[in-house]
């Protein structure tokens, strides 16, 4: 009668399976650890330079930095496609409900730097501030021309962001209150696009990080028609007198452990909040 | 899309970029050719010299000024396109298409397994099965303030629906919605709760037996304050037809509510839910049927002149999450319910889904669950759940006899479940489940001689183990 099992056999499915398992622990154990960071385009510079600056000081560790927006960013984590996700806009409760139902964790929120969301103009262009009412009337189609808030006699070209951006979710959450966007408004993919296009355009007006604010002109923004205007200055910022001032958050699936907490902690350190300032942003404390 | 677009865009660019190069050195090398040749012919002035090397300066930025633009054309086209491409992207993301399988295999412990509350009883002359538990196929238009849903299930026992319904919120401070026609009762928490995302293979015995497919039709009103001390709040109230996914048979409607709350604690990453709900309904008592209630401790007693029955059942859930340190998330999850369940002779089912044309006997139900999922890492997931379902909390096991005149039968046996298991995240889409449940019911008395009922003098052999695969997109 054939024999079905042997004792050669056994051993040898026993070598095998020991095999597995101990290069299944060097896996596991590897010494190179990497961090998938996605989300926010708004927070994609400051990402980038945190990354590379960490990585530079400890050559184990590979962080991965990708942008495609706040709403994406969040998708990947409740998938679990990312480690890290940056957004420049709190997560919405129906993004904390699937983060509950799939890992029974709210996520973990770390406030990484502060913004002042920026109107950009045209350089050329004479306006020099703006009330909130009148960006919202703006943004909304209700003001479509520049000498309805002192400016030229000229027709007023939007430029904003798609709906998977977190500015854009901010924007019209706490500028628009709720109120959609005018169906006029050019969604342009990242704020460099929209610094980009409003350089260009003598009538155009965009909004976007502070850090972008390069090469356009920032509008001074007041609570009402009576306030005082102020800049997106890290003193302003400081002071809570520029009206639209937001975090810039990253959100963890739970609580952070091993590298990735180090990573964070270094982050919210003296030195990563430094290049927060280098980047263009302002610092959490 | 928007990746192929800009891919697009940039190819393209660099395209051109790449053609445009050589065309302007070659240009300039041309320009440079005729310098030399005319210098060789030593019959120009160093002025003239001076203005060919200007004119030539001239033509250059007038070349490049000219590319420029065409770029700049070429962009300004790609723009447009892709603004007219995302328009059309932007229209087609409102309808999602959805959906997932479950297929598996059960093993129970003898032939003709009774496992009504893991997935239903086994054949007659088998212990263990391969089958389509859940096979969804879901689309949905969603532009923020209507939606529009459509789902059907298909299993090896044919195809079947499971959602169509219409709601609309309002569009100013977006907390009001109605919705109607077939949808999830809005009653507990494991009523609603997805079956995929369910962490057990079924919902437990009392809710299956209850709530039948979850789904009934009817009309639902929803309040979930967006801003301000309400936010925690939510309220689902509606009307409905009382009978699942099935055509109307009586003129009652019942009313099915549940108001929910959730408080977020987020710098300690905890989370408290619940709610309570209710459901105040009724059915008909078919001409020439009765009424039977138990009004003696064991015996049902029949009243031949009330034509409506009362289906009322009231319920409290909790939920809490809370993320541990390294290990991960877990959650605690309670719910009880209780009330009078008009089911018939033999079966706990609401009657509307039992007989129907039957006589209807009213029993007294009191029913909970505890449930604790213990994440691991990301891709693991510990389960453990334990049922007690009462369908007739006046009697005893021990009171039921068999006496023809008590009326008491299989159908007033209490059942207790634990299950224990575990599911495996292969990714995003794809779980794996092993699960075991452990059933037990309340022995009726050892002088029982009724065939129907002579099994439960013991624990019946109602174990079942489950091995499921779900791939959900």
């Amino acid at each position: 009668m054939k024999k079905i099992f042997s004792v050669k056999k056994i051993f040898s499915a026993k070598k095998t399976i020991l095999a597995v398992l101990f290069s299944a622990l060097a896996f596991g154990f590897k010494s190179n650890e990497t961090i998938t960071v996605k989300g926010s385009d708004t927070m994609v510079i400051l990402a980038q330079r945190w990354a590379e600056v960490y990585m530079s000081k400890h050559p184990n560790v590979t962080v991965q930095v990708t942008g495609g927006g706040s709403g994406v960013g969040i998708s990947a984590l409740i998938n679990g496609s990312t480690d890290i996700c940056n957004a420049s806009r709190p997560m919405k409760t129906s993004e904390r409900e699937k983060l509950k139902t799939r890992y029974n964790s709210l996520g973990v929120e770390i406030k990484a730097a502060r913004d002042g969301l920026s109107l950009y103009t045209n350089q050329s262009n004479p306006v020099d501030e703006l009330s909130l009412d009148q960006i919202k009337q703006i943004y909304t189609g209700k003001i479509t021309n520049w000498k309805q808030v002192g400016g030229k006699d000229a027709k007023i070209i939007l430029y904003g962001r798609e709906n998977s951006s977190g500015t854009y979710v901010y924007f019209k959450d706490n500028v628009l209150l709720g109120q959609d966007y005018s169906p006029s408004m050019q969604s342009l993919p990242g704020t460099a696009a929209v610094v980009n296009a409003v350089s260009k355009d003598k009538s155009g007006i965009g909004f976007g990080g502070a850090a972008y604010a390069k090469g356009i002109k920032v509008i001074k923004v007041k609570k009402n028609s009576s306030s005082q205007a102020y800049a997106p200055t890290e003193t302003n910022i400081k002071a809570g007198t520029y009206p639209i001032t937001r975090f810039l958050y990253m959100y963890t699936k739970s609580r952070p452990s091993g590298a990735m907490k180090e990573y964070i902690d270094w982050i919210l350190s003296s030195e990563g909040q430094a290049i927060v300032n280098k980047v263009g942003y302002f610092p959490v404390k | 899309m928007r990746k192929i677009s800009l891919m697009l865009t940039i190819t393209l660019l660099f395209g051109l970029e790449i053609f445009a190069q050589p065309s302007i050195d070659g240009q300039i090398l041309k320009e440079e050719s005729k310098d030399t040749l005319s210098l060789s012919q030593n019959d120009i002035t160093s002025a003239a010299g001076d203005e060919s090397s200007q004119s030539s300066s001239d033509k250059e930025t007038v070349s490049d000024k000219e590319e420029i633009e065409n770029l700049k054309g070429a962009l300004d086209g790609l723009n447009e396109s892709y603004l007219d491409t995302k328009s059309t992207v932007d229209a087609l993301k409102k309808i999602k298409i959805s959906g997932y399988i479950q297929a598996q295999f059960q093993s129970g412990e003898i032939d003709g397994t009774s496992a009504a509350g893991s997935g239903g009883d086994f054949s007659k002359n088998m212990h263990n099965r391969f089958a389509i538990r859940r096979g969804r196929l879901k689309a949905s238009y969603d532009n923020d303030i209507t939606q529009y849903v459509l789902q059907i299930n298909v299993d090896e026992k044919g195809l079947g629906l499971k959602d169509a319904y219409a709601s609309i919120k309002d569009p100013w401070i977006k907390t009001f919605g109605l919705t109607a026609g077939v949808f999830n009762r809005p009653f507990g928490f494991e009523v609603p709760y997805s079956s995929s995302d369910l962490e057990s293979p079924e919902r437990t015995r009392f809710n299956q037996t209850l709530f039948p497919g979850e789904e009934d039709m009817g009309a639902q009103l929803e309040i979930t304050p967006q801003d301000g001390p309400l936010s925690c709040f939510n309220l689902k109230a509606g009307i409905f037809s009382g009978n699942g996914i099935a055509q109307e048979t009586d003129n009652y409607k019942d009313f099915i509510g549940r108001l929910g709350f959730k408080f977020p604690f987020e710098e300690e990453n905890l989370a408290i839910d619940g709610g309570v709900s209710t459901y105040l309904g009724a059915v008909r008592v078919e001409d020439g049927k009765s009424l039977y209630k138990l009004n003696s401790p064991t015996t049902f007693e029949r009243d031949s002149l009330t034509r409506k029955s009362d289906r009322v059942y009231y319920g409290a859930d909790l939920q809490l999450y809370y993320d541990l340190p390294v290990l991960g998330g877990f959650t605690i999850r309670g719910e009880y319910v209780s009330g009078k369940n008009p089911g018939s002779s033999s079966s706990n089912k609401p009657y509307t889904y039992a007989v129907g044309n039957s006589d209807v006997f009213l029993r007294n139900i009191a029913c909970y669950y505890i449930t604790y999922v213990q994440n691991i890492g990301l891709s693991n997931q510990f389960v453990i759940k334990y049922e007690s379902y009462d369908p007739n909390t006046d009697v005893k096991g021990d009171d039921i006899k068999g006496a023809s005149g008590s009326k008491l039968s299989s159908a007033d046996i209490k059942f207790s479940t634990l299950g224990v298991g575990w599911n495996y995240f292969w990714d995003s889409n794809v779980k794996f489940t092993l699960f075991y449940d452990i059933v037990k019911n309340e022995k009726v008395n050892p002088s029982v001689t009724a065939a129907s009922l002579t099994p439960y003098k013991d624990d019946l052999k109602d174990n079942v183990l489950t091995l499921r695969m779900q791939i959900k997109f």
